[in-house]
């Protein structure tokens, strides 16, 4: 009787055990998808932000028209990208353009001396900032989730509710971890 | 460095904290129970340090952040104004990159011209992060960042809460003392008048009550003491933090240079709020000594051993740079 009542009792906390596992998992991964669709607000603000600040530099900078192009080409790719693993090559390859011309920007004192000028360049470093930021908190919540999702015991529970691993966002493009390269010569 | 450092520094940060706490409560509890024990007054000591622990936790509590912001005369920053737009722009930043919602109101003390910061506010629905003016002239984006990181990190890890309740606790203590003083002078002044009778019942309530006012008194001491202990671990827990929030501790680390160097006190600022911003408004010697009273009596621990531990560096070679 009393084996019975044991063995009873340890179902039940392994059920309860189960059930707060489960529920673990689902909080992860719905915080997993409001950070994904954090960066996507993110990446529409700078698709919106970028035609502004082309128009506004572009009677300044004759001279910096491959840098602007650049930029402009590099808009149009991401905003068509379909698959994901293309959507972060082309997000990276925009960051990388728009670093260049925010370090050109810094080479044209009366570019920065124009209010609406400066203003669109805080904007456009805030919204690189906001990326990065809401990428960094994605990824810090991909990890935590992903490690729960690897460890015994909790990863009996993932697998038996099929928990798929989330994807890390990484930084695709190599040339994107460099600093921007400035060429001092063109002055 | 890695980020789990950053984490682990965080994780022996609070439980540091939790001790720290748990010893203070232990320590108001063992007064009330010292006096109720020797004096076998049953448990009415006990129910009136309660009582005033807890009025006190109610007014530190309810009485919330436009206290001290009025104080130190901040204002609600202008969005029309490039500097302040930057500074909002900034604390959305933070709040992406520390997923915190509501994200605190930001104030500006206009025409303060020294360095520093400070965030009130009990709860993050009505939080507040106030800069000087001064830091938005005198800091680069990257250093207001990690500032703002340090004081977002106080109202995430809800450091007010643990001060507030800490400095009531205190508060309590302190009344105590003053009215077992006051009482003490006050049956000596009334009990001279009657009859020999009475002298020696006199006599030992006012024994007794000048034991519970020197008791307190050394609670009070002990308690200060611990509350500073607790304020400076926050710091590092805030400055570690930031760093996780920014992946920038060189941006904090080259603002608290720049406010290590320059020399401006906050004048607005009181001993007590000092605990409340970034480096020691008051600029007081203590805080920035080494040694066994200093390492007691100071709210901040010194800002080069800070720049040490986000830089990476030894504190004696931070100390030289500075010093040059």
């Amino acid at each position: 009787m009393i084996a019975l009542w044991i063995v009873l009792g340890l179902i039940v906390l392994i059920l309860i055990w189960g059930i707060a596992t489960y529920n673990g998992f689902m909080v992860l991964k719905r915080r997993i998808e409001n950070a994904w669709a954090q960066i996507d607000v993110q990446l529409k603000r700078r698709y919106d932000l970028i035609p502004n600040l082309v128009n506004s530099v572009k009677g300044y900078m004759k001279y910096e028209q491959e840098t602007l192009n650049k930029v402009v080409d590099a808009r149009a790719k991401a905003v068509s990208a379909q698959t994901i693993p293309d959507k972060i090559q082309a997000e990276g390859a925009l960051t990388q353009a728009l670093r260049g011309l925010l370090a050109v920007v810094e080479n044209y004192p009366d570019l920065k001396a124009s209010e609406e000028v400066s203003t669109l360049m805080e904007e456009l470093r805030n919204t690189e900032n906001l990326i990065s930021f809401a990428r960094q908190f994605y990824n810090d919540n991909v990890m935590t989730y992903n490690t729960k999702l690897s460890i015994f015991p909790a990863n009996v529970v993932g697998n038996m509710f099929a928990f798929k691993p989330a994807t890390f966002w990484e930084i695709a493009a190599a040339e994107e971890r460099e600093a921007p390269k400035v060429d001092l010569t063109k002055l | 460095m890695s980020v789990f450092s950053f984490w682990e520094e965080q994780r022996k940060n609070v439980t540091r904290s939790y001790l720290l706490i748990f010893f203070f409560v232990i320590l108001m509890g063992g007064f009330g129970f010292l006096i109720d024990y020797f004096f076998e007054t049953g448990p009415w000591f006990t129910v009136v340090f309660l009582g005033v622990a807890l009025i006190q936790v109610l007014v530190g509590v309810l009485s919330g952040p436009s206290l001290v912001l009025s104080s130190v005369g901040a204002r609600p920053i202008n969005p029309l104004d490039p500097e302040h737009k930057q500074l909002e722009n900034i604390i959305n930043e933070m709040g992406i990159a520390s997923g915190l919602k509501p994200l605190p109101k930001i104030y500006y003390i206009p025409g303060e011209k020294s360095i520093n910061a400070f965030a009130t506010g009990l709860k993050s629905e009505n939080a507040y992060i106030c800069v000087t003016e001064g830091l938005l002239e005198a800091l680069n984006r990257e250093e207001t960042q990690g500032v703002i990181a340090h004081e977002l990190s106080h109202i995430y890890n809800k450091d007010m809460l643990y001060m507030t309740l800490l400095s009531a606790i205190l508060g309590a203590v302190v009344i105590i003392q003053v009215m077992a003083f006051r009482g003490a002078w006050l049956v000596a002044r009334t009990g001279g008048g009657r009859s020999r009778r009475d002298s020696s019942g006199c006599a030992y309530a006012i024994v007794f009550l000048i034991v519970v006012g020197l008791l307190a008194t050394i609670f009070a001491f002990l308690g200060r003491i611990l509350l500073f202990a607790v304020s400076r671990q926050r710091e590092y827990l805030a400055d570690a933090k930031a760093a996780e929030f920014t992946r920038n501790p060189q941006g904090l680390a080259s603002a608290l240079r720049k406010i290590a160097l320059t020399a401006g006190k906050v004048q607005n600022a009181s001993i007590a709020t000092a605990h409340l911003f970034i480096s020691d408004p008051l600029k007081r010697k203590v805080n920035e000594k080494e040694g066994f009273f200093a390492n007691l009596f100071s709210t901040h621990p010194p800002i080069y051993k800070r720049i040490a531990r986000l830089e990476g560096k030894s504190p004696e070679q931070v100390l030289m740079e500075l010093e040059q």
